[in-house]
């Protein structure tokens, strides 16, 4: 066969996938009939095997650029991902997914958790052995040398008091889930602006607990953060571990190639990070609700404590039955 | 950084794919980020608006104002971290900026794009943007595939979907010959007549459009007249033959063209 008789007999094949593929370049499959989408998947593959004889007789480059383009929008057409139902997949997600997730990476969870330690500790003892180091993290207005005497708790979450809580129980929340995302998207510098974002919330965490130590209100200081504090450190803990599956997978890809790595390592961290956004809405609920009112301290830290110990106990112990089904995500 | 990206279909035949470049990109994101703007601006404007019409008159602290505010909150966020995200998942990897630029994000491995996919690139931006997206032209200009540090993560490539014109592509060919066949001073050096050689030229430019026994039919037909009238012979009356004599006037009379065009050039410099 000729080239020019090669381009004479597939004509028609090439307009007729042609019209198919710009019916449906508009409004996607779902604008063809039934008999389009059989000769949809009938001629796609005629055509891209004319592609590659195109190439071989070396016909005009107009023409290959053509079929080739032809073939490459009927390929997107019939290789996509499969359309999947929401709500089931987020449901079966958070069922079973996410809690299996977690506790296969739970190295990163440890290193984030211990890193975490190190800075509050770090921070704490060097601020009570030397007060005035505590001023580094904390803002001038909570400063409380000037009325030592009869400061409580109430004092403290004043100011949070003065504010209309929906808007500030959102503001914090989307503040929050924002510090996650952001210590997931560090981690592709290789994990180091993760531990950034780690240690620089555990020193601000360690500086104020030192500064209310120092004048004898530790009790106020964590009865007042404990309600809505210890999900929230959690869960910013979480999106940290996710980071650093993310930029650890770079720096140590194992048997794979360092590329496969990042592309696998950031799908486990994508997932996790994405899992602390319920958390961070109850932490957000809480801290906008609970935390300004006047609920007895020691209710505020059992209540903080529950609600991270189911939050945990949720992790560490649901998916576990289910069999090995853990839908479209994970 | 190269134009082209390659993907193997499970037919095993390589196809090719236009990568977007990075201006086409980046008119795209700001599109994109004007869109995004104008959201903050209408909720910017409903605050002030339902400030002056409502809470003027039950005050700053009315319940509606809170919730209004609240409202308000979220959906700034939304827009912030979803907006790509929402427009990629729903029409399989456009955000309205790529629709607009033809442009489209794609696996790498040629399906359409996946949800881990989108979130993976579209939480990375925050790093991406960083400088008005400096680390994402440092990155894409660095990678074989221009990917941004979010492409690379996800397993993404953002592909151009613009189809070439072809009808529009072979007029402009076709007039462009046709021009130059006109000049009487070209053809003087081929002996040709104009007529003659917009035939023997539009003959040339079909060829691939006809079959070989339309060819062979029609080919001695065209050069018979002309080749008596040049008084010249050819050994044989095969289509190769012919279409090789055809091939070299044409050939001779775009080189006169051309030499006479860059004479004309130099005289207006003279001048």
């Amino acid at each position: 066969m000729t080239p020019a008789r090669f381009l004479e007999i597939r004509r028609d094949t090439w307009n007729r996938l042609d019209e198919i593929v710009s019916k449906a370049s508009k409004s996607g499959i779902r604008a063809l009939s039934e008999d389009e989408i059989h000769e949809l998947t009938r001629l796609y593959p005629a055509v891209a095997i004319d592609v590659a004889r195109a190439r071989m007789y070396n016909i005009d480059p107009t023409t290959q650029n053509r079929i080739n383009q032809l073939a490459i929008s009927a390929h997107g057409l019939l290789y996509r991902r499969k359309n999947i139902k929401y709500a089931e997949t987020v449901w079966i997600f958070f069922r079973d997914g996410y809690p299996r997730l977690f506790r296969r990476l739970w190295p990163y969870m440890t290193l984030a958790t211990a890193l975490f330690i190190i800075g509050f500790l770090g921070t704490y003892v060097s601020a009570r052995l030397k007060p005035s180091n505590a001023y580094l993290f904390v803002p001038g207005e909570m400063d409380l040398t000037d009325n030592k005497t009869g400061v409580s708790s109430e004092d403290i979450s004043e100011r949070f008091r003065k504010t209309a809580k929906p808007p500030m129980a959102t503001g914090i929340m989307t503040n929050n889930i924002s510090v996650a995302f952001n210590a997931f998207a560090l981690g592709i510098t290789a994990g180091i602006g993760t531990c950034f974002v780690i240690i620089f919330n555990s020193m601000m965490l360690g500086g104020f607990a030192a500064h209310f130590a120092n004048h004898g209100l530790s009790f106020e200081f964590w009865s007042f953060i404990t309600a809505h504090g210890v999900l929230e450190i959690f869960a910013i803990l979480v999106s940290a571990a996710a980071g650093l599956r993310m930029g650890l997978s770079l720096v140590i890809p194992g048997n794979l190639k360092r590329y496969a790595s990042l592309r696998l390592g950031a799908i486990d961290a994508v997932l996790l990070v994405l899992g602390t956004i319920p958390m961070f809405i109850v932490a957000g609920f809480i801290e906008g609700f609970i935390t300004p009112t006047f609920i007895p301290g020691g209710v505020k830290i059992i209540l903080g404590i529950t609600v991270a110990s189911v939050t945990i106990g949720y992790l560490l112990l649901a998916g576990r039955t289910t069999g090995i089904t853990t839908g479209a995500l994970a | 950084m190269q134009d082209f990206d390659f993907i193997e279909t499970p037919e095993n035949v390589e196809l090719q794919r236009r990568l977007a470049g990075i201006g086409t990109r980046f008119i795209a994101g700001l599109i994109d980020n004007l869109l995004i703007g104008l959201m903050y601006l209408v909720l910017f404007l409903f605050l002030v608006i339902f400030d002056m019409n409502i809470a003027g008159k039950a005050g700053i602290e009315s319940p509606a104002r809170i919730w209004a505010l609240t409202l308000v909150i979220i959906i700034a966020f939304a827009i912030y971290w979803g907006y790509f995200v929402f427009f990629e998942m729903r029409t399989n990897g456009q955000s309205p900026g790529k629709k607009f630029m033809k442009i489209r994000v794609v696996q790498m491995e040629g399906t359409g794009i996946s949800f881990n996919a989108i979130a993976i690139r579209n939480l990375l931006r925050a790093v991406d943007m960083i400088g008005l997206y400096a680390i994402a032209g440092i990155s894409m200009f660095f990678t074989q595939k221009m990917q941004r540090l979010g492409d690379l993560a996800a397993g993404t490539v953002v592909v151009s979907e613009e189809l070439p014109n072809y009808s529009a592509y072979n007029d402009q060919k076709r007039q462009v010959l046709d021009n130059e066949a006109i000049t009487p001073g070209a053809l003087e050096a081929t002996g040709l007549k104009p007529q003659e050689y917009r035939l023997l030229n539009n003959y040339w430019l079909r060829r691939e459009e006809l079959s070989l026994e339309v060819r062979s039919r029609l080919l001695p037909q065209l050069v018979r007249p002309v080749l008596s009238r040049l008084g010249r012979t050819l050994p044989d009356e095969s289509l190769d033959t012919l279409e090789y004599f055809v091939a070299e006037i044409l050939t001779m009379a775009i080189n006169a063209r051309q030499q006479t065009t860059k004479i004309n050039d130099t005289r207006k410099v003279d001048r």
